[in-house]
């Protein structure tokens, strides 16, 4: 009961409320507009988190999370133009719906389901993340590092694209994480005597350079593309249509809960397996990809299924899921708090307020949502010549905030073009972050491993634990073989007959 | 983008893998036999050598090398399918580029000199420049975004910026 006080006292603080609303309006925005992602508003929010308090804060970053999930889905239904990769399979049928008259119908569709969805995967959150935690209590160093190891090589087994690429990113990410002095031993390691480098590399800089930048640069680089809008016209959704869809709305949340808890799976994954789901299920497959409400619901209810279900990794094993929830992690840093088994222990109120939040942050999401299908036109009108240049003094002020030196700014301006740089050679941007955070924590587990027992590698294999971690390790690395050897197999076939693989 | 679509014939598939695995092979080999030896100090006495602070990044430093020799590879024997359309873009003018870098400069160069406010305004009306804003109150824009910016970050943020000319 005492407890309970505790977390309500710390959860009914005027500023979390707008905390959340804010985050929420400023993720559903961003994501609405074409070129603008949330990571990248999550990113800039960062360093506007340093003064607040660390439930606020968190819940600030989490909203932004939220609102850009269904914000990509705006731009997906009505101009054909995913705002996250999560969105391209609500365009499936969301676009068809909107050719059709009937875009109103597919937004209301896609806010409810998101709604949901999310709020199912917030419960799911709230039940499994203190329940693995508690596992996760019985973990030594020796478990933590195969569970690093086997959180690195899914993050680049399931990463989208080359994963020799996925590869070199999370090694070049770990390699920058080393720079600074050793925690062991204190000596320099790569700072070329910089003193600004001596406390590591900045994480803020980091982020902001190799998420805004690279697109600020392109779109300086690009030529102008035609500016596509639209409005959200016809009826909305009818009560028998979302009872009709609930059914896919629920299996949907679901898949995105068992996909989200895994880290490096994502949200496009789990949107398009819903939505394959949906289809099967159907009476009607036929009508799936040209316009059937349904689709829309079992994409979106995929892909929100998955925001409260990443943060279980995080919240239970201080293991980030994906970029976000890495970004997420930066923020419990900034404010001193380590996620992990641990900190159910030691901040257990702080927990549930971040609980209490989150789940209300479901319900802010869709009275912001059905505003943002009302007010479209006037937020996607703003043009990006005005929107970027506002961006770029966010990413200055931003970094240079963290440590008040010019120094961070031009780290992040490096980084901004090591992002480009990655953009060009289809080196993916995601496991370098993973990288940058697990590369430390990695080191230190081994490090303490070999402390504890006196040098002796066994240790590593100690007990069920490290086997279960070695198995799936393993298993991560066969499973990402076996998707580079499918999708050469797959490539040389599209190149022997390239009528077929068009 | 000017680079044309490789097909079955050519000799590299996807020449942009190959200059970025020549770039991390050189990289690699930098790091192994000059960084390394020279830049992460190593204490007299070590027990195990995977406690050495030259442990970790001189595997990473390997791995790096055989991953850039197959990134390298891959880029003479698979063209690229051309799912990560990021790679493939049209390019607009030089200047508007060439404007962006003046912008980025002015803010790294002068942002402590000028402080925030100046920096931001001179930052943010190059880049008005540089994609045309044919509105002339949105110039307007360019001087109340970068003074509610800074306001927002030091007085409701509490997040410090120099503010004036040094």
């Amino acid at each position: 009961m005492e407890n309970f006080t505790e977390v309500l006292q710390l959860f009914l603080a005027t500023e979390n409320f707008l905390a959340i609303a804010i985050g929420v309006v400023i993720g559903v925005t961003v994501g609405s507009i074409p070129g603008l992602t949330a990571t990248m508003a999550v990113a800039l929010a960062l360093p506007f988190t340093f003064s607040m308090e660390p439930v606020a804060a968190i819940l600030l970053l989490v909203g932004i999370y939220k609102g850009g999930m269904y914000g990509g889905s705006i731009t997906a239904i009505l101009i054909r133009t995913p705002g996250s990769p999560a969105s391209a399979c609500t365009l499936l049928d969301g676009y068809p719906m909107a050719q059709q008259g009937e875009a109103k119908k597919a937004l209301k569709m896609a806010l409810y389901s998101s709604v949901i969805a999310d709020f199912i995967s917030n419960i799911a959150l709230i039940f499994f993340a203190a329940y693995l935690a508690k596992i996760a209590l019985n973990f030594g160093a020796p478990e933590f590092f195969w569970l690093i190891c086997f959180s690195l090589t899914i993050i680049i087994s399931l990463a989208s694209g080359s994963m020799i690429k996925g590869l070199i990113a999370a090694l070049l990410g770990i390699l920058l994480s080393l720079v600074g002095l050793d925690s062991v031993f204190g000596s320099q390691r790569l700072t070329f005597g910089n003193y600004n480098l001596m406390d590591s590399i900045s994480f803020i800089p980091l982020l902001i350079g190799l998420f805004a930048i690279p697109e600020i640069i392109e779109f300086y680089r690009k030529k102008v593309v035609p500016h596509l809008t639209a409005k959200a016209s016809g009826a909305g959704v009818s009560w028998a249509e979302l009872k009709h869809s609930l059914k896919s709305i629920i299996r949907g949340s679901l898949i995105g809960v068992a996909i989200g808890a895994i880290p490096g799976t994502g949200a496009t994954a789990a949107a398009f397996i819903s939505y394959s789901d949906a289809k099967r299920r159907s009476p009607h497959p036929e009508r799936f990809g040209k316009g059937e409400v349904e689709g829309v619901a079992a994409s979106e209810a995929g892909n929100n299924g998955v925001a409260g279900a990443t943060l279980i990794p995080l919240l239970s094993l201080g293991i980030p899921g994906d970029v976000i929830t890495a970004i997420i992690l930066g923020a419990f840093m900034v404010h001193g708090l380590t996620p992990g088994p641990l900190m159910f222990q030691e901040n257990l109120t702080l927990i549930y307020a971040l609980f209490l939040g989150i789940m209300l942050s479901s319900v802010i999401l869709l009275f912001v949502g059905n505003a943002a299908i009302r007010y479209f036109s006037l937020i996607a009108d703003i043009p990006k010549a005005i929107l970027f240049p506002i961006v770029l003094m966010f990413c200055v002020y931003g970094a240079y905030a963290v440590n008040n030196d010019t120094f961070d700014v031009w780290l992040m301006l490096a980084f901004g073009l090591l992002g480009y740089v990655f953009n060009r050679t289809g080196i993916p941007a995601a496991p370098f972050l993973i990288g940058f955070i697990l590369g430390p924590m990695f080191e230190d587990n081994l490090r303490r491993s070999l402390l504890i027992g006196s040098n002796d590698l066994s240790i590593f294999m100690r007990g069920p634990i490290t086997w279960f971690f070695i198995a799936l390790t393993v298993g991560s690395i066969l499973l990402a073989l076996y998707r580079f050897m499918t999708s050469r197999h797959k490539a040389k076939r599209r190149a022997d007959d390239p009528g077929k693989g068009a | 983008m000017t680079k044309s679509r490789s097909t079955g014939g050519t000799l590299i598939k996807d020449p942009w893998d190959v200059v970025a695995g020549a770039v991390l092979l050189g990289f690699s080999l930098l790091l192994l036999f000059y960084l390394v030896p020279n830049y992460i100090g190593e204490p007299p006495i070590l027990q195990n050598p995977m406690m050495s602070p030259r442990w970790l990044p001189t595997i990473v430093g390997w791995l790096l090398l055989v991953f850039s020799l197959l990134m390298m590879i891959q880029g003479v024997l698979v063209a690229d399918d051309g799912e990560d359309s990021g790679r493939r873009f049209e390019r607009g003018p030089w200047l508007r580029f060439a404007l962006m870098a003046l912008a980025l400069v002015v803010y790294v160069g002068l942002f402590e000199m000028l402080g925030a406010i100046i920096s931001g305004i001179l930052a943010t009306l190059i880049l008005f420049i540089a994609h045309p804003v044919r509105v002339w109150w949105v110039y307007g824009l360019a001087i109340a975004f970068p003074v509610g910016v800074s306001l927002l970050f030091t007085e409701v943020m509490n997040v410090p910026l120099p503010m004036m000319p040094l």
